[in-house]
């Protein structure tokens, strides 16, 4: 069950598997073995390996997101997918299209938006993620401002091909965006944090891209106007990509993508819902872009994802406004008419206990989604310890062994008082 | 953790995969037959029919007497569903109330070990809900409350028997709407829905019950009651809720679901174009697709559909080789321009006229022929069988193409209506059963047509379901390996294969003597014999 040197691994994998020691400042355990699959084959291998010895497998993107969930609990080898990272299909015509799940988020829009005649992308902004994996995005469900028109991988992933604990290559879904045969799986793969299986391939619905961009800013106000304002927007004869209040500037941003007249007109109905909204140009709006682009990763400390029922948006925003009085660690950019967003606090466990106890009031939850590995286990839990045995269930039945992350998911649904039993495997 | 029990683990599951194979090698199909489906019978304390009547009799105690159905007239109601070729009643068929019942129900059937298959409406049209021999039925259709309307954080809470239809009702006069409408939407329930993941004529812009479900309580087939899914987005932990969706109700019945509401688009404009043929309505959805309009609705409907249509409900189309209706919504400032453009691509591509609604009404009429175009078939046709495939959208034309040789071959007519903006296609197969082999050619052409489809590289089902009428097909798409994490993932849900058993995953049982997919025999391989 010791975890294997680089050149052991090397040879029981047998010749061309890319076998190396983890990096230096790549974050890793020095003397790590880090394999560089080229191939759905050589994963499976490796897999089957990993089963027969034991070993505890961290599958890894570009490890932008490394510091996202819980900790894992042991770690003999990293399983590195950037050499997964072809482009195996992209068909226009159907907005769909299908490549390696190490290829970066950065590659596929620029090889998507480059086709001949048509403009379209992954609508897909998770903020600093342009070198994140498509695995890694199916991985975190990780998501941007867009989330507000496009949603999250969940809606994004037709399907995928992945290999199990065990060895197994097997897929789900298809790349067609109807589709109903067999269990949806994709959707278990989607957050999964890599603790069922290896996402070696993914087919993507693509969307297009509008012919121009508006966009609308309110600011300097209150809660109470922000929250207000939001529930104009969500009346409003306007369909926004982008609907974000942005803490503590106490602003909200709207981003309009439509036609070049229907964007512009659009953008004036949302400016007349509050006197101080205005339309911006083009100067000012690339700055907020900017702005909402790093929002809230652009600096240290913790940081939460959240969602709350529509209802709260004025409380967590109150909650961002007091706190960040006391505090410069804070920061928001909360999707005000879908209610989830992303929340910087201070990297302590009081804080983060704290934000999170307001929020379960609420009615809403927190994920973490970036802090020191003794803080990563402290989002909510389902609050029904039955759903957490289902998913024990789940991911026994996929990874008996428990070699995929170990103790990673489990700090997804256990609690402290109520360990679920079975759920460290046998 | 010992690393016995790691290797025993190991050799059992090499072990279902040896038998796998072995099943493979026999036939077509693929997955170890349930082991508990049977162990009634097998059961040395009572006798088939002293079970039964333990069974009924606590079923009575349970739902009520008159709830409580087990008469063979009554059964006969629940034999099939929507799709009538397959019948079979069931030994009972239990009404509950409340999830209370609901998961007394079930806990009764665990004890005995009779399989219990949900029933909604029994609009599907895959045989999903058809009963199990050796079970019974747990119709959802008294819990028809719509529990709460949460307008301010756009949500609502119903039971399962609420129609999809009361959905929009009951808040359509606050401005919002309900997303999903599948075409029996008045008539269908939320928790057919949820069991089918059912999208509808504008899922190509709004998504299917997938994207609108935010929680479900589910009763799982030991009678536990769990909770999935959250109030609000990102429900912690891994998406249960999400292969809960579409799993046909074989990973427990559905209680209680929370949905999302949208607010109404502030414009709708529709229009109908026809065209010469198919391939020149294909043009003008691709011109479309490729001009970056979502359009909210995009359906077709070739020569054989209009004139059954026109025949049968006068609903003024065009007499033309094919007619495509196009719906756009979203804000009026966006929608005007994108919608003459729609117009000025449909001429482009060789349209002779295009109508455009001017009104409610107007809308009603061109949607009238295409909501109503299975039920024109059925006057026009003495049977008719609909397929369910789906094709990459590219490929839509030569698809259409190779139907066209297929009813020659088969001798057969083929009507075609489907979601050109999705490539969902539902073929009618028209025939009459009375006639010698006539459902059998019919059968074999919408095999035939679901091989096409496969071949372009789209799915066996877009909408109907895998149900008891696909399942066999499933190793056409789904290898053996695909089809075992399918397994694996029931069996954490329902390790005892109780509910609605002998749908979506094939069983030897069921499927054995299928003839599935071509696989040469080791003796053809092996250069001792060929097929002709």
């Amino acid at each position: 069950m010791s975890a294997p040197r680089p050149t052991e691994l090397a040879q029981l994998a047998g010749a061309g598997l890319e076998v190396t020691e983890s990096p230096p400042g790549s974050g890793l355990p020095d003397g790590l073995a880090l394999a560089r699959p080229r191939s759905e084959e050589e994963v499976s291998v490796l897999m089957r390996l990993a089963t027969q010895h034991g070993w505890a497998v961290t599958v890894r993107g570009q490890g932008t997101k490394s510091a996202w969930g819980p900790d894992v609990e042991r770690c003999d080898l990293v399983l590195d997918t950037t050499g997964l990272n072809q482009l195996v299909e992209h068909e226009p015509g159907d907005l769909i299209c299908v490549a390696g799940a190490g290829m970066r988020l950065s590659e596929l829009q620029e090889l998507t938006s480059r086709a001949h005649g048509y403009r379209q992308r992954l609508m897909l902004d998770p903020p600093g993620s342009d070198a994140a994996t498509l695995g890694g995005l199916v991985a975190t469900r990780a998501a941007g401002p867009l989330r507000t028109r496009y949603g999250t991988m969940r809606d994004l992933l037709l399907g995928a091909r992945f290999v199990l604990a065990d060895g197994t290559i097997a897929k789900t879904g298809g790349k067609v965006v109807k589709n109903v045969a067999g269990y949806d799986l994709d959707k278990l793969l989607v957050g999964s944090l890599g603790t069922l299986a290896v996402v070696v391939e993914v087919a993507l619905r693509l969307h297009p891209q509008a012919e121009a961009r508006e966009s609308v800013l309110l600011e300097g106000v209150d809660s109470a106007t922000a929250a207000k304002f939001l529930i104009a927007l969500r009346a409003a004869p306007a369909v926004p990509s982008v609907a974000e209040a942005l803490w503590p500037e106490g602003a909200v941003l709207v981003q309009i993508d439509g036609t070049r007249d229907g964007a512009i007109r659009q953008a004036e109905l949302v400016a007349e819902l509050d006197p101080r909204a205005r339309v911006l140009d083009l100067a000012e709006a690339s700055y907020w872009e900017e702005v909402l682009r790093n929002r809230p990763w652009d600096r240290p400390g913790v940081v939460l994802g959240v969602s709350v029922p529509l209802s709260a948006t004025r409380a967590v925003l109150d909650l961002v406004a007091d706190t960040a009085i006391q505090e410069h660690a804070v920061a928001l950019s909360l999707r005000g008419t879908i209610g989830c967003g992303e929340l910087r606090v201070a990297a302590s466990s009081d804080k983060v206990e704290g934000v999170r106890r307001e929020v379960e009031r609420l009615g809403g939850q927190v994920e973490v989604h970036r802090a020191e590995p003794e803080l990563r286990g402290l989002g909510s839990r389902p609050r029904d310890p039955l759903a957490g045995e289902l998913m024990a269930a789940v991911k026994q039945a996929l990874d008996p062994g428990h070699i995929l992350a170990p103790g990673r998911l489990e700090g997804l649904y256990q609690t402290a008082a109520s360990p679920i039993a079975g759920a460290a495997g046998g | 953790m010992a690393v016995t029990s790691l290797a025993l683990r190991r050799q059992r599951l090499t072990f279902a995969i040896g038998a796998v194979r072995q099943n493979l090698a026999r036939g077509p199909v693929a997955l170890p037959q349930p082991l508990a489906y049977d162990a009634r019978m097998a059961s040395p304390a009572a006798t088939p029919d002293r079970a039964l009547d333990t069974l009924c009799s606590e079923l009575r105690e349970i739902v009520g007497p008159s709830w409580a159905l087990t008469g063979a007239d009554d059964l006969r109601t629940y034999e099939c569903d929507g799709l009538t070729g397959w019948r079979q009643p069931p030994l009972a068929v239990a009404l509950p109330a409340s999830t209370e019942e609901v998961a007394r129900v079930v806990r009764l059937c665990h004890r005995l070990h009779v399989p219990f298959v949900p029933r909604g409406s029994g609009t599907g049209l895959s045989g999903g809900a058809l009963p199990s021999a050796d079970g019974i039925v747990i119709g959802l259709s008294r819990m028809r409350s719509i529990l709460q309307i949460d307008l301010e954080n756009e949500r609502v809470v119903v039971q399962p028997g609420v129609l999809n239809l009361e959905v929009t009702r009951a808040v359509q006069a606050e401005g919002y709407f309900y997303a999903p409408d599948p075409s029996s939407q008045r008539v269908c329930t939320i928790g057919g829905n949820v069991a089918e993941n059912s999208g509808g004529a504008h899922c190509l812009k709004y998504g299917f019950t997938t994207n609108h479900v935010l929680a479900a309580t589910l009763v799982l087939s030991d009678g536990r009651i769990a909770h999935l899914g959250s109030a609000c987005l990102d429900a912690p932990g891994l998406d249960l809720l999400g292969v809960l969706i579409g799993s046909e109700g074989t990973l427990g019945i559905v209680t209680e679901v929370t949905l999302r509401l949208l607010p109404q688009p502030e414009w709708v404009e529709t229009l109908l174009a026809a065209f010469p043929s198919t391939d020149t309505a294909g043009e003008a959805v691709a011109a479309i697709v490729a001009h970056g309009v979502v359009p909210a609705a995009m359906e077709m409907m070739d020569r054989a559909t209009i004139q059954a249509v026109e025949s049968t409900m006068h609903a003024g189309y065009p007499d033309c080789g094919a007619a495509l209706l196009v719906e756009l919504d979203g804000p009026a400032a966006d929608c005007r321009s994108l919608f003459q453009a729609v117009e000025e691509l449909c001429r482009a591509a060789g349209a002779t006229e295009v109508r455009v609604a001017r009104d409610e009404a107007e809308r009603a009429l061109l949607w009238k022929g295409r909501r109503g175009a299975f039920s024109a078939m059925g006057r026009v046709s003495p049977d008719y069988y609909v397929q369910d495939g789906v094709v990459p959208r590219s490929r839509l034309a030569g698809v259409l193409a190779g139907i066209r040789e297929l009813e020659q071959r088969h001798q057969l007519r083929v009507a075609n209506v489907f979601h050109a903006g999705d490539g969902n296609l539902h073929p009618l197969i028209l025939y009459d059963r009375k006639e010698a082999g006539g459902a059998e050619r019919a059968r074999e052409l919408a095999e035939d047509i679901l091989g096409l489809c496969l071949e372009a590289g789209g799915s066996l089902t877009g909408e109907h379901g895998v149900g008891r009428d696909k399942m066999c097909q499933m190793p056409r798409l789904f290898s053996v390996a695909d089809q075992e994490v399918m397994d694996r993932v029931r069996s954490a849900f329902d390790p005892h294969r109780l509910a609605n058993p002998g749908k979506v995953l094939p069983t030897p049982r069921l499927c054995g003597e299928h003839p599935g997919i071509y696989r040469p025999h080791p003796a053809e391989l092996a250069g001792l014999a060929e097929r002709m």
